[in-house]
């Protein structure tokens, strides 16, 4: 398990990060979600030691993470980095050996990684001459050639194509389920996040604003909505119950929003009165949605 | 994939600076600019020991005519020409003329240096080389005194006991090498070489440093290793580096001049080649830390002629300074030089050849350059690791200090 405990970074004036906590157990796929400059770059650089807190901790397995364990996790960057100019599966190869991967062992590692991420035809090819689709899977197999303990990886997804997108969710899925991997990456593509991540942890401003699986981010929200679509009804039908609110008119039919002490059987009650009811149901909002009310920003 | 995790040991990352030793040797190894320089410094050389090779060698030689009817009295002044020029080490062809005025336009069309009149007239065209008028005066002075003794009743072996040069021993109080000029000639080279290595190869630290931090690869190697175990990776690659191609370019300076001839003393300069090899190590150990430094400052190529200003200000007025020590090694600003850390590595190597420094002062050289080393890479490796994450505008050697606390520097 990683443990990030009560980090805390400035900038100058600027605050990146106060009293950031969160984990990440094995197995588990963990979205780290929220607005751009919230701060996680920073909290993820600090996870990997290239960046220094003013306060708080990152423990691995319950130890403080040093030079030496911190070999074992594999890093995407937020900006991502490769020597241009040394060919794909030499350069994989090396950073296999940096961290720590036997020699014989490095480039077969090297070889597997690239072929699982659709890049071995290019093995020969010096980075530079890459796509920049392409290099970013080379990146991604950066941080996975030497079969890391804990992968952490910042924007993984941006700029991948679907199928892309596709490989890499995979290989997440399978090295957090198959080899028991703790994952933890940033992504502002949220339907992605809500699909293949097990837990989110929102970050907004430097704090940490929610933490948990996404069904616990649901109940825990407050605003009750009811998607009605009623044929045939007359407009304002709904307007005689104290406490709904009409928050939202979708294809789909009427959003509300029900207060605290309102039985949703009376909406539907007055809804069936008001014409054929072909749709009645809670509303589950995206985490999208979710992450708009969370963070404020519409 | 197996569903049973096989975890990869981890081996400790002490061994990590000699991968990234290993690599920065073997990328620069084939790159251009280096088959370039090398081509460059072989080229030069080259031809300097060539042209050396083919000008010096040759003893001054003239051409004399001499007229008269009697070819066995030409004969005769010839031999004594012959004997005089030898006494002076110069070389002095006689050519006979019947006809005064053939040898003179020999003498105009530049066929003859000088022309002796059997008169005894030395006949020049605008002037007669200084060396040629006292061979040729030496040459009649001891005729007449030959033909004196004769006349005397001298037999020719009291004559040569009398004539023969006197020996005459030479001392000197404060006796000068007398292969100083070669050896300062072999010192020049060297410090060329090695004030073009130690630049050279500092510059290609600085760049190295610049690339990692301007393709951000650096961040991905530090989440692997410890700054201080990239940087002496670095260092330790690019130095080898300089030193085989140091080995290399003097094997091949020594072996061509040896074979032509333009080297006198192959043994000298095969010493002369380690002095500068050792100084050159313990000269770069000394700066590649600041070269390292200045490079991590920046972000961009573009910045780094600016960023190095102060480290080559120095390498360059070192390499002024022991210029200097060709001139006059025991002068008291080569003899400074030759001891303080930041310029030892050139100045003293020369005063090394030219057979000027002390053993106490080489010593005195050593311990300094090394503790100043000692001093210098700490310093390096926190500014290194302080700046060296931080992309963007330049960053200020204060910034670099203090944000280097932590990252890298801890276990």
């Amino acid at each position: 398990m990683l443990e990030l405990t009560g980090l805390r970074r400035t900038f100058g004036d600027l605050v990146a990060l106060d009293d950031v906590s969160f984990a990440v157990t094995e197995g588990h796929i963990v979205g780290f979600v929220g607005p751009n400059g919230a701060g996680k770059t920073t909290a993820m650089r600090i996870a990997l030691g290239v960046l220094t807190p003013d306060a708080g901790h990152v423990r691995w397995r319950g130890v403080p993470v040093g030079a030496q364990i911190r070999r074992s996790f594999g890093y995407m960057p937020e900006e991502r980095g490769l020597y241009p100019k040394m060919r794909v599966l030499e350069q994989l190869t090396y950073l296999a050996r940096l961290h720590g991967v036997a020699p014989t062992d490095a480039r077969r590692r090297a070889q597997e990684t690239i072929e699982v991420l659709g890049v071995a035809a290019r093995a020969k090819d010096r980075v530079e001459a890459l796509s920049l689709g392409n290099q970013q899977r080379v990146q991604l197999a950066s941080a996975l050639v030497h079969e890391p303990d804990l992968l952490v990886l910042d924007e993984p997804f941006s700029g991948l194509d679907p199928v892309g997108v596709d490989v890499l969710s995979g290989v997440l899925r399978r090295q957090a389920t198959n080899h028991g991997v703790p994952v933890v990456f940033s992504s502002h593509q949220l339907d992605l996040v809500e699909r293949i991540c097990d837990s989110v942890v929102l970050i907004d401003d430097g704090r940490i604003v929610a933490d948990g699986t996404i069904g616990e981010l649901r109940a825990r929200r407050e605003r009750r909505l009811f998607l009605v679509d009623v044929l045939g009804e007359a407009d304002g039908w709904h307007a005689t119950i104290p406490g709904v609110e009409l928050v939202d008119t979708t294809d789909d039919g009427l959003v509300f929003e029900l207060g605290e002490d309102v039985d949703e059987q009376r909406l539907l009650d007055l809804a069936r009165t008001s014409g054929d009811v072909v749709r009645f149901g809670p509303v589950h909002p995206s985490l999208a949605e979710l992450f708009r009310e969370v963070v404020g920003h519409e | 994939m197996s569903d049973q995790h096989s975890p990869v040991p981890r081996p400790t990352d002490r061994g990590a600076w000699r991968l990234v030793a290993a690599r920065d040797f073997r990328v620069r190894l084939r790159d251009k600019g280096f088959v370039i320089s090398t081509g460059i410094t072989l080229v030069v050389l080259s031809l300097f020991i060539l042209a050396r090779a083919f000008t010096d060698d040759t003893r001054p030689s003239f051409d004399l005519g001499l007229t008269g009817n009697d070819a066995a009295a030409i004969e005769q002044r010839a031999d004594q020409v012959r004997a005089a020029a030898e006494r002076r080490g110069v070389e002095v062809n006689s050519r006979g003329f019947d006809d005064e005025r053939v040898a003179e336009a020999a003498l105009r069309d530049g066929g003859l240096d000088a022309v002796l009149t059997k008169d005894g007239v030395l006949l020049g065209l605008t002037s007669v080389p200084p060396v040629l008028t006292q061979v040729v005066a030496d040459a009649a002075v001891r005729g007449r005194l030959t033909a004196a003794l004769e006349a005397g009743g001298a037999t020719m072996g009291e004559i040569e006991a009398l004539l023969g040069q006197p020996s005459i021993e030479v001392r000197t109080l404060e006796p000068q090498d007398p292969n100083r000029d070669e050896n300062a000639r072999i010192a020049f080279i060297a410090v060329l070489l090695a004030y073009g290595q130690l630049f050279g190869y500092g510059v290609w630290v600085a760049t190295g440093v610049i690339e990692e931090k301007a393709s951000r690869v650096v961040e991905i190697l530090l989440s692997a290793i410890r700054p201080r175990q990239l940087l002496a990776g670095k260092i330790a690659g690019i130095g080898l580096l300089g030193i085989v191609q140091l080995v290399a370019v003097a094997a091949f300076a020594i072996g061509l001049a040896s074979v032509t001839g333009a080297l006198e003393l192959p043994a000298t300069a095969v010493g002369i080649t380690f002095v500068v090899l050792a100084w050159f190590v313990m000269g770069f150990a000394f700066y590649a830390g600041l070269f390292a430094v200045s490079g991590s400052l920046v972000s961009r190529m573009e910045e780094l002629q600016n960023v190095l200003v102060p480290v080559n200000l120095v390498i360059i007025v070192s390499f002024l300074m022991s210029l200097e020590a060709l001139q006059d090694p025991d002068a008291p600003v080569p003899v400074i030089a030759s001891l303080l850390p930041f310029s030892s590595a050139l100045a003293m190597p020369v005063r090394i050849a030219m057979g000027s420094a002390t053993a106490p002062q080489i010593a005195l050289s050593i311990a300094l350059l090394i503790a100043g080393t000692a001093a210098l890479i700490p310093l390096s490796a926190r500014l290194y690791a302080g700046a060296v994450l931080k992309t963007g505008t330049r960053v200020k050697l204060r910034v670099a200090w203090r944000s280097a606390s932590a990252v890298g520097l801890e276990g």
